[in-house]
């Protein structure tokens, strides 16, 4: 029932909000930041019993199960699970969503009971996909947490907003309906061999069929995975989301929804069809190195400050791509570990990046330069950042490429030696960007308020995240660690596991 | 007539009874609210004769009308979307002048139509009721008779349909020619055990696909469509998307079982052709559409592509895929026409995108409405349009229907585009130049009936199951 | 005593954390006494330790602490944990020593910058990072150290970040690392996967016992890691970024690119020595390198003009003598020279600074001419450093640990009478451009002005290291001059599994005479032609410079030997140009064509809606046509 609750609060936290915004625009504010602060003490105490002292039970498959019928005649059933992948990704959006309300307090004045109330259903949507075990339910949560993005980027956006909100939401529902149509098919596979109709995912694993069945059917799951990852060449509504949104909702999107993505190839593509994506998995190596090296180079390419950082949640996430095909535990671990790192990182670019744009109201780094003078712990929040997003060794996002590369290394040497080079194109960018915006000459003259009280918080938050995952990462490492040796056994070659038995 | 057979067709005869009142009662005293009332009332009384009449279905009434549970459930359908134009029809009319009490008794008359082709077995109940439907509509499309506009539309219509219907006529004749009789079950046995002249049989068939196609208004008979349903006022526009295709697509579903899914390849073929073109043509024709009416209207002959993908790809799951689908189809674009109806102002109908600038800010409740009822027609969850757009996709699926499946997907994306257009306009900054039309007093009534036809689309969005559980036992016999 | 160790990187840390959060409020001399103090602490500390090494022993002349378990993934366990043995000790006191008094100096040196506690702050971040590199136990944390001098760097290069020039070479230097710090990383991942730990103990200990001498896995390993330490250590391919490092404030280069992070290169295949000696292919590529380096970057050296690129130049040079000492298995005299480097190094670029210092940043060897008498105690500590890096013989270290490299690059097992040659002709080299420095800059006619004199707290450092420049030689003697072979003995522990292959054969002490005394004509030839050159007739080289021929090779020259335009032309301006073209993305363009598709469609369609009740008729009966032709004729 907890897991119940935990989605309902910010739903009826968000209509709360969205009631009491149209006349007292601050109390909305403290609402949202109150619904979403009780879900993550919920989360967190729940979460923090099974993951007590970091040990974990390997019996149990999920910590907290919740079932419940629904639409019986179709076989569908409100079916939510946790387990130490979901509890990190809880964690992580309930983390972001108190974040995104703080970014969003002095950003947002114009109706922002309706910005809180799609603010907190976007939240409660992203936490029914990390929860949902019914994959008719997952889809649901899928398609759900689009629409109020979908407002978030259309109303509170910058200029062109009207076009990206159109690209966001079109890229992803026309994929999303080919994994609605995957999803169909493996239920009617499953019931052409079963008889009974269900959409339950703990019965829908291990469905046997036909290879190029298995195939097809995953292909659905994976198109729409990778383009909301996104993943090359899928990637184009990206840029223009992150660059139009208004600050939380860049954060939440670069931050959670795109976690969305791998989560789904995690949960859903690779453990339904083991076999199929192994096989499967050169093209989608093939792609996730393209997207590493093609997104840095895009980056480098960009004048506008969100359209940089977006490119280069595409290139961090072709390390995702990349890990999860790998198939061993180095890599699964590193794909994790990737997930949230880059969700602290890039949040926090996206967020800083916002509260510059509150000052200055240009994000093109031709209007910027030498900010550092004027606002030195802007630009050590900037380096901070840069430098997570390079893959500075200190940091978690080190810890997740280089598990990520080791693991690859072991499937595939040469697409790990392309991907390293990424690393060189993160270099370039992120210099690229220290420079553009905080070194060389002023020659603007722009003098802006450095960081205040509440964004020096915020900043904070992410960096001692940062920090902590960077230098001990062991309790997310632990706490997934059943998931991805489950993942591993189950797409090893059948021939090795007989061997090993 | 015995009494079953009476009781049976009690539904049908309280709506014909109810429009002989109303029109009594406009010799009388002229009002649009006593009108309204009669009319409710008799809907009403049909709907609550509709258990009575359940509990002594199925009943064969003369060879003509058969009232069984699909009819049952189809004739509930009808009148409450009849019941539902009505009330959004008071609140239209009412701030405009002329007469408005034969409003009431053409909508009565032209669902009496549509109630005869739901419950009909047999080609002459067939046509009888498509003509009361249809000559009803002539009326309705050109009601309001100051405005060239409407005018205009009611002779379109009145042209084409008549154009079309003597297509029908013509196949009917045709068929009872060869077969020597007219009834639905009759014929298709026949049919399957040959010993007729198939190339006649087959065109007379096609011929009559020709007056149900165009009901339907499916590619390449939908281009009345588009011009019909911006000229004629928006509580007709929303009956003629709604009641009249409902109807005929009732029609097919009875076809359809009693075929029971031995077509041959060709038919499909063609028929898949079809689906596709009006889901292509529809969204594509709707893209940049800058009136809503055009768009509402092009995005009708998608959708009913999108049923006729649900047909085609058979199986177990099409009937009540159909049906979900239809039910949804019929609630949302009743709601976005009926939206129209509540929006419009005293001079004329707020029909472009403009008009709805800034609506979000301007009247939050109707607008939340209509960008309900935009993202049930798109299929996102929450909405009835998702889980009839998920039934669609898994009658797809169930038999395999690749090619329409994927047409299905694509179109999603091209209709997201325009419905998204029209929810952006309605939170976009309010335009400067004054929308003449958008009237700032509220129609009670008809805001009443969205807000209730919203909710039912979120409660059948959220809680399918005791509608399936419904269509199945109608549709099934289960 | 020996459980201090952790407080050596520790301090530093403290001290940058301080500045970084409280920099603003202490002051300058509160900055200062952070800031240079936490270093000092950190030098008595590793002094004591040495003194504890030096004393009594740690078993097996190593210690290592371990402060947690970083992660855990199946076997692969790395520990942040800090490892003590000689190796990492030498290279911890030059660290913590020689940084002391540069942070010293540059207590003086910056004291008008008004971001005095940035300045302090990266720079003892700096020194945090390489303790990281030179302590860490495994590769992986030593990883973190490379990474974070590599920062370090970039943020002091670009110190002065308002000059668009320091920026570009502050980016240019992390990248060129990247680079090889790429192959580095692509090494570990090798490592891991082949030998399941990044431990450098267990990992040579593996490597002995898995791979064959001359194996590929070797061999690639060895190469990959090489190819990290060309990219720090400033070597071919990837030496372009060092001379334009010069663009940081002196102490940085004295410190960064002169006496501590650029040697890490060297640092890291001595770490993991093992693995070379097993793959002589690799120890063979590292001598070349180490050869073909010192005679590009000595030729480059004399085309300089700006004292400090002079310096850069020398420093490349000299870091290939410790790269060919390294390839041909001369470990323990790689480290000394590392460590007379140190020291000589440091002290020229401070005494540069100095210079610089007092004629108002000026940097240009041309302007200068005079100053020894100006700035006296500046040009006798220039001169024992210069007199160190020509290696002038018996009386400067740098002479004793040259020398070392250049016998044994003819007599080792790996050595090759090419190697010595190259070596040798380097040695002629150094003395020739490294006097003419000395003789443009602190000779001959005064040309500009000295502005004000440095203080003590910069003289203090100059004389400490010139201190060290001259005695620190002294602690390693040829072996024909008494067996004083200390700084071999203390470092033999570390290269203990290399005792079987690089074993120091022993030739005759005639050869090894014969050998220093060739160097030393060359050194001192060098010395004279220096003197002819630039002092006593520089006529010559003004009559030579009227050639077209002879003005293309000194810009070729001063170009470094035209490698920034090959990278230029070959990388950089390709990656610029694709990044430029396909700034729209060329994928979007592929979706927006789509989207135009659609659009088109749309506008043709279009034209079926007329309004015309015939042409809708006309629909009905094509529609009709078609229906009936399928159905009748199918």
């Amino acid at each position: 029932m907890i897991l119940v609750w935990l989605i309902l609060i910010p739903l009826v936290g968000g209509v709360v909000a969205g009631f009491v915004g149209s006349r007292n625009v601050s109390a909305c504010r403290w609402i949202s930041l109150v619904a979403l602060a009780l879900d993550a003490a919920l989360a967190i105490g729940m979460i923090s019993q099974h993951l007590g002292g970091f040990q974990y039970e390997s019996s149990k498959v999920w910590f907290e199960e919740f079932r419940a019928s629904w639409i019986p005649v179709l076989g569908i059933s409100v079916h939510l699970g946790l387990d130490g992948l979901s509890s990190l990704m809880v964690l992580l959006t309930l983390f972001l969503g108190i974040i995104g309300v703080g970014a969003s307090w002095s950003e947002i004045q114009e109706r922002a009971g309706f910005f809180h109330f799609n603010f907190l259903w976007i939240i409660a949507g992203v936490l029914g996909v990390f929860l949902a075990l019914d994959l008719f339910l997952f889809f649901f949560f899928w398609e759900i947490m689009l629409v109020p993005m979908y407002f978030l980027i259309g109303i509170w956006g910058h200029e062109n907003r009207q076009y990206a909100a159109v690209k966001f939401f079109i890229f992803t529902q026309a994929s999303g309906l080919l994994m609605l149509l995957s999803i169909l098919a493996l239920v009617f596979v499953h019931r052409a061999g079963t008889g009974t109709l269900t959409f339950d995912y703990s019965e829908l694993l291990g469905t046997q069929m036909l290879p190029a069945v298995a195939t097809w059917i995953m292909l659905g799951f994976f198109i729409a995975f990778t383009v909301k990852l996104p993943a090359f060449p899928f990637h184009p509504w990206l840029p223009d989301a992150h660059t139009e949104a208004p600050t939380a909702g860049s954060i939440v999107l670069a931050g959670i929804l795109l976690k969305t993505g791998a989560y789904g190839l995690l949960r859903f593509t690779v453990p339904l069809f083991p076999e199929a994506a192994r096989s499967f998995a050169p093209v989608a190596m093939t792609l996730g190195v393209i997207g590493i090296i093609y997104a840095a180079l895009m980056a480098f390419s960009q004048s506008d400050l969100k359209r940089l950082v977006a490119y280069t949640s595409v290139s961090h996430m072709g390390f995702v791509l990349l890990g999860i095909y790998s198939f061993n535990e180095f890599a699964l671990q590193g794909v994790v570990m990737q997930m949230i790192c880059h969700g602290l990182s890039a949040g926090a670019q996206f967020m800083l990046v916002g509260a510059l744009y509150e000052r200055i109201h240009t994000r093109d780094m031709g209007k910027m330069g030498g900010l550092w003078t004027t606002a030195p712990a802007f630009g050590v929040a900037g380096m901070f950042f840069a430098m997570a997003s390079l893959g500075l060794p200190g940091l978690g996002n080190f810890i997740a490429e280089f598990l990520i590369l080791v693991g690859s290394f072991q499937a595939s040497v040469p697409a790990t030696t392309i991907a390293a080079l990424g690393l060189v194109g993160a270099t370039v960018y992120s210099l690229w960007f220290m420079r553009g915006a905080f070194f060389g000459p002023n020659e603007r003259g722009w003098t802006i308020v450095d960081l205040n009280a509440r964004e020096l918080v915020l900043i904070a938050a992410f960096v001692i995240g940062l920090v902590w995952l960077g230098v001990y990462p062991q309790p997310v490492l632990n706490a997934v660690a059943p998931v991805v040796q489950s993942l591993e056994k189950m797409t090893q070659p059948v021939t090795a596991a007989l061997l090993r038995s | 007539m015995t009494e079953a057979q009476f009781v049976a067709l009690s539904p049908l005869i309280l709506v014909g009874l109810a429009a002989l009142v109303v029109m009594l009662a406009a010799s009388f005293k002229r009002s649009n609210g006593l009108a309204l009332g009669l009319t409710l009332a008799g809907f009403a009384a049909s709907l609550v004769s509709l258990a009575w009449a359940a509990k002594v279905a199925p009943v064969q009434v003369t060879p003509l009308i058969l009232i069984d549970r699909l009819a049952l459930f189809y004739l509930g359908l009808v009148f409450l979307t009849g019941a539902a134009v009505a009330l959004l029809g008071h609140g239209y009319f009412e701030k405009r002048a002329g007469y408005r009490d034969e409003f009431y008794m053409l909508l009565l008359m032209a669902t009496l139509g549509a109630g005869v082709l739901v419950a009909t077995t047999h080609f002459a109940a067939l046509f009888i009721g498509l003509e009361l439907l249809t000559i009803s509509l002539y009326a309705l499309v050109g009601y309001t008779r100051t405005e060239p506009r409407s005018l205009e539309a009611g002779l379109k219509y009145l042209v084409l349909a008549t154009v079309s219907t003597s297509f029908l006529l013509f196949g009917v004749a045709l068929l009872y020619a060869e077969l020597g009789t007219m009834e639905f079950g009759k014929m298709v046995d026949l049919i399957r055990q040959g010993g007729h002249r198939e190339t006649l049989v087959n065109g007379a068939i096609a011929l009559v696909g020709i007056g149900i196609g165009f009901k339907l208004a499916l590619v390449p008979l939908h281009m009345w469509t588009p011009d019909v349903y911006e000229g004629a006022p928006a509580p007709v526009t929303a009956f003629v998307a709604t009641v009249s295709k409902g109807a005929m697509t009732a029609v097919l579903l009875r076809l359809y079982l009693l075929v029971g899914g031995a077509i041959p390849d060709s038919v499909m073929t063609l028929l898949s052709v079809i689906a596709i073109l009006s889901m292509f043509v529809g969204n594509l024709l709707a893209l940049l559409q800058d009136n809503v009416k055009r768009i509402l209207a092009y995005s009708s002959i998608a959708h009913l592509g999108y049923l006729l993908v649900a047909f085609i790809a058979g199986g177990n799951f099409a009937p009540e895929a159909v049906t979900y689908y239809l039910i949804a189809y019929m609630a949302t674009s009743l709601g976005t026409f009926g939206m129209v109806s509540v929006i419009s102002g005293r001079e004329r109908e707020a029909e472009e995108l403009r008009d709805y600038a800034g609506l979000f800010w301007r009247r939050p409740f109707e607008a939340g409405v209509f960008a309900a009822m935009l993202m049930s027609l798109a299929g996102i969850p929450l909405t009835a349009g998702f889980i009839g757009k998920f039934y669609l996709l898994a009658a797809g699926v169930d038999m395999g229907a690749w090619v329409l499946l994927g047409s299905v997907v694509i179109n999603s994306a091209l209709g997201l585009f325009y419905y998204l257009r029209i929810v952006a306009s309605m939170y976009a900054a309010e335009t400067s130049a004054k929308p003449g039309a958008a009237a700032r007093e509220v129609a009670l009534l008809g805001s009443a009936t969205l807000a209730a036809l919203a909710l039912c689309l979120i409660w059948l969005g959220v809680f399918p199951a005791g509608l399936i559980t419904l269509i199945r036992s109608a549709v099934l016999g289960v | 005593m020996l459980d201090l160790l952790w407080l050596i990187p520790a301090l530093p840390l403290a001290g940058f954390l301080v500045l970084l959060f409280a920099g603003e409020k202490l002051g300058k001399s509160g900055v200062a006494w952070v800031g240079a103090g936490s270093v000092g602490i950190s030098a008595l500390i590793a002094g004591l330790l040495k003194w504890t090494f030096l004393t009594s022993p740690p078993e097996g002349h190593h210690f290592t602490q371990a402060l947690w378990t970083w992660l855990d993934v199946g076997a692969f366990k790395p520990e942040i944990a800090l490892y003590l043995d000689p190796l990492s000790l030498v290279m911890t006191l030059v660290v913590t020593g020689v940084g002391f008094l540069i942070h010293l100096y540059s207590v003086g040196y910056m004291h008008d910058d008004e971001d005095y506690s940035r300045f302090f702050a990266c720079m003892n971040l700096f020194v945090f990072a390489m303790l990281i590199l030179v302590l860490a136990d495994n590769l992986l944390l030593l990883y973190v150290g490379w990474e974070g001098v590599g920062l370090c760097s970039y943020l002091l290069i670009g110190f002065w970040y308002k000059d668009p020039a320091n920026c570009k070479a502050a980016q240019k230097a992390f990248i060129v690392t990247r680079v090889g710090d790429t192959a580095m990383a692509l090494g570990f991942f090798l490592l891991v996967t082949q030998l399941g730990t990044l431990q450098v103990q267990d990992l040579l200990e593996r490597a002995a016992t898995r791979w064959e001498p001359g194996s590929g896995m070797a061999l690639a390993t060895a190469l990959l890691l090489l190819g990290g330490a060309v990219g720090k250590s400033g070597q071919l391919p990837l030496q372009t970024w060092l001379p334009d490092a010069m663009a940081g404030p002196t102490p940085v280069s004295a410190l960064i690119h002169a006496a501590t992070m650029v040697t890490a290169g060297v640092y890291l295949i001595a770490r993991t020595y093992v693995i070379y000696t097993l793959a002589p292919a690799a120890m063979a590529a590292v001598a070349v390198v180490g050869a073909l380096t010192l005679l590009i970057a000595g030729l480059a050296a004399f085309a300089q003009s700006d004292i400090k690129r002079v310096l850069a130049y020398s420093t490349i040079s000299q870091i290939g003598y410790m790269f060919l000492a390294l390839g041909v298995g001369a470990w323990s005299a790689a480290m000394f020279h590392f460590m007379t480097h140190a020291f000589f190094k440091a002290l020229l670029f401070l005494a540069a600074g100095s210079v610089i210092y007092a004629l108002h940043h000026e940097q240009n060897i041309f302007k200068m001419g005079g100053i020894r008498k100006q700035l006296p105690l500046t040009y006798r500590t220039f001169l024992i450093g210069a007199s160190s890096l020509a290696a002038i013989p018996f009386i400067t270290s740098g002479f004793y640990s040259k020398d070392a490299i250049l016998y044994q690059a003819f007599t080792s097992e790996h050595g090759h009478f090419l190697l010595w040659l190259a070596g040798a002709l380097g040695a002629l080299m150094t003395s020739a451009y490294t006097f003419r420095m000395v003789f443009i800059a602190f000779f001959g006619e005064p040309k500009t002005h000295v502005h004000h004199k440095p203080g003590w707290v910069m003289n203090f450092p100059l004389l400490a290291l010139a201190f060290l420049s001259t005695v620190g030689g002294f602690i390693e003697l040829p072996h024909f001059m008494g067996h004083a072979q200390f700084f071999a003995d203390f470092m033999a522990p570390s290269f203990a599994h290399a005792a079987g292959h690089a074993a120091e054969a022993h030739h005759g002490a005639g050869l090894e005479i014969g050998l220093m005394v060739v160097a030393m004509a060359l050194g001192l030839g060098g010395i004279a032609a220096a003197y002819v050159l630039f002092l006593a007739k520089p006529e010559i080289i003004e009559e030579k410079m009227k050639s077209e021929g002879n003005r293309k090779l000194h810009a070729f020259l001063f170009s470094g030997l035209g490698f920034d335009k090959l990278y230029d032309t070959l990388f950089v301006n390709p990656y610029c140009w694709i990044a430029r073209v396909n700034k729209r993305d060329i994928v979007d363009l592929g979706y927006s064509f789509l989207a135009a598709v659609g659009m088109l469609v749309h506008f043709l369609l279009g034209l079926t809606v007329t309004g015309r009740v015939r042409w809708y008729a006309a629909g009905i009966a094509a529609g009709c046509l078609i229906l009936m032709s399928v159905m009748v004729f199918t």
